[in-house]
């Protein structure tokens, strides 16, 4: 299925398109994955990472590209993306478990300790997750970025909550 | 043209223009968004043919085999919105 | 009769962006806009906007929106607002029904010396059995009604038509507490951004791509209870027995967009066909100057795009209406004008904007060879 058919692409075929980063980057804790895959003019993400890894330049159709290892997995850019296209992936979050972050929109916002639904790119529900950090400073603009704590084989897989549920 | 399009839907709804009468002023000789409106009154209420053009347009396309840029438009004239009479005696004419 | 130097139709980004530019060389300019607050679209744009940082990118569209009216205020710029342009006459009278509060209006003709355009687009409607019900309208109108008005159109959400606008407002249903129960494009493939497409998939709305709408069911109330879709044939039409049926109370419809005319065909100004951009638009040169001298357009209702290319245009237009008052020197107004050429490049660059630029490069084109120079009507 193409991503004009589905809306999406999955992890693999996203490797096709984007840098992400490598085994030995994951190892090292959380890191950006950025999931934009056409060449629109944007540019918001190059300006928002203050560690300077997220390379745009001219003209600002380019994708952007992501320096592992600048990257300090901070998730400024997760809020900061209009496309909300950004997450970060911590595959060392715990021997068994790993964190996803993702920019969240929509009421209610949950809290930290919330027992939720994690879904994966198509909506679908794939597991239980923790809410372990909610993000949601002035800077933000609106955008509060969720930490949920989940099965470390999907890593790759989860990239949001189900909504409208809390508890 | 498919059996989803009745010749009993709405189609300029300020005028309540039928797609069937809109087909019939097509069999009788018009050629455009104005020679429709000239024979059933579509276009020609309280909207102007804001909503209703693109609809009267497709359907002489695909009655005539015509290509959009060759169906015409609706025409323009003042009022180009609406206005009362008051308003109209009202005003201060220069 | 009174007077004013630049006359501007619409407060949208393109008449803001104008008027701002213009008021900030010294001419002395009126606004007028039909709706009851000031900024067009932009104020129900609660997203963050694309773009660079010139654009604001990553700013919410009201935010972007608060910004152009300080902007306008400090440039000295009057707003007309609930104030509707009637009419065009010949020497440039501008017929206005200016909204005087409690109700009460007054019919005004005001002579300018330029006149700016920017009217902006209406949206496109699509029909199938029942596409006169209530609960059936654009999505433009069911964005006004959740992010200006705070009123959900309805519970359960159809959408037709998978561009941004389609996506953008299905996303923000949801946002308000609707659920989009569909989203149903019948190109092959959806047409917009597939970040705003991965948004609606990840909560869960599914897809229909090469399918339509054949009929919105309605209740004894007449109201719509179910929607029926179903795929269609390389001509779009629905083939008989794919049909779905969705439980929904709404459907709205994002089939596009065309621009608003009428004030340039009044002027008779030359006009082109181009269904990339809507369908019938005025022609302009650089200086966003119609075929008739001192009448300018911007934005949408000279080829339908998005809120940045209407801010840049509508900046030449003032720019370029002000330099032809003798307000800004031929020099600084050309830098200027160059510089906003330049970014407009950028913003039509990329899968999604080359067309947009190839298609404006062939108005300027067209103009240059069926107009030249703009004359005295």
């Amino acid at each position: 299925m193409s991503l004009i058919q589905a809306g999406y692409l999955e992890y693999e075929e996203l490797a096709e398109v984007q840098t992400l980063p490598d085994r030995e980057r994951y190892a090292q804790g959380p890191v950006a994955v950025i999931e934009c895959v056409q060449e629109i003019p944007c540019n918001p993400c190059e300006a928002a990472c203050k560690s300077s890894a997220i390379r745009i330049g001219e003209p600002i159709t380019n994708l952007p590209v992501l320096a592992a290892d600048k990257c300090t997995g901070c998730g400024v850019c997760v809020a900061k993306c209009p496309g909300l296209a950004i997450f970060i992936v911590n595959k060392t979050y715990s021997d068994t478990t790993a964190s996803v972050a993702f920019p969240f929109e929509y009421f209610p916002v949950p809290e930290e300790g919330d027992a939720v639904k994690a879904v994966n790119r198509k909506g679908n529900v794939v597991c239980d997750a923790v809410v372990r950090r909610v993000m949601n400073p002035k800077g933000f603009d609106h955008t509060p970025v969720v930490t949920v704590e989940i099965p470390k084989e999907l890593a790759d897989e989860v990239r949001g909550i189900q909504r409208g549920q809390k508890g | 043209m498919s059996e989803y399009f009745s010749d009993d839907m709405l189609v300029c709804r300020c005028e309540e223009i039928t797609a069937g009468e809109i087909k019939r002023a097509i069999a009788e000789g018009a050629r455009d968004v104005t020679g429709v409106k000239r024979r059933v009154r579509a276009g020609m209420g309280l909207c102007q043919g804001r909503t209703c053009e693109k609809l009267v347009q497709q359907i002489l396309c695909a009655e005539l085999g015509l290509a959009p840029d060759s169906v015409g438009h609706s025409s323009a004239r003042p009022p180009v919105r609406p206005l009362t009479f008051g308003e109209l005696a009202e005003g201060v004419v220069e | 009769m009174l007077s004013r130097d630049i006359v501007i139709i619409g407060a949208g980004p393109a008449g803001l962006a104008a008027s701002i530019e213009a008021g900030k060389a010294g001419a002395d300019v009126l606004v007028a806009d039909l709706n009851m607050k000031p900024g067009g679209q932009l104020f129900k744009q609660i997203h963050k906007f694309f773009g660079s940082s010139e654009h604001h990118s990553g700013t919410r569209g009201t935010d972007i929106g608060i910004r152009l009216l300080k902007e306008a205020e400090n440039a000295g710029v009057e707003i007309w607002l609930r104030s509707a342009v009637i009419g065009i006459f010949p020497g440039n009278k501008v017929a206005i029904r200016k909204d005087l509060g409690d109700g009460k209006t007054e019919l005004i003709t005001l002579l300018a010396k330029k006149i700016i355009m920017a009217t902006g687009a209406s949206e496109n409607v699509v029909r199938f059995k029942g596409w006169t019900s209530p609960g059936v309208m654009g999505a433009g109108a069911a964005q006004t009604m959740v992010n200006v008005n705070h009123v959900k159109p309805g519970k359960k959400i159809v959408m037709v038509g998978s561009g941004n606008v389609g996506l953008i407002v299905s996303y923000q249903l949801m946002q308000a507490g609707c659920e989009v129960v569909a989203v149903v494009e019948a190109a092959p493939g959806i047409g917009g951004y597939a970040v705003h497409a991965a948004k609606i998939c990840r909560a869960g709305v599914p897809i229909y791509t090469k399918h339509t709408v054949v009929e919105a069911v309605t209740d004894e109330d007449g109201c719509v209870k179910e929607v029926v879709i179903a795929e269609v044939d390389g001509k779009f039409n629905p083939v008989a027995g794919t049909e779905k049926r969705l439980e929904a109370d709404t459907v709205t419809i994002a089939a596009g967009l065309k621009p608003v005319v009428e004030l340039p065909r009044l002027l008779n100004c030359d006009f082109s066909y181009h269904g990339l951009f809507g369908g019938w638009i005025p022609l302009h040169n650089k200086n966003m100057e119609t075929s008739v001298a001192g009448i300018y357009v911007a934005g949408d209702s000279t080829g339908v795009e998005e809120a940045n290319t209407a801010l840049e245009e509508g900046r030449i237009a003032g720019i370029a209406a002000a330099e032809s008052l003798g307000l800004i020197p031929a020099d600084r107004a050309d830098a200027r004008k160059k510089e906003i050429w330049g970014r407009l490049e950028s913003l039509r660059m990329g899968p999604f904007g080359e067309k947009r630029l190839k298609g404006k490069e062939a108005i300027l084109k067209e103009y240059k060879e069926r107009i030249g120079l703009p004359s005295v009507r």
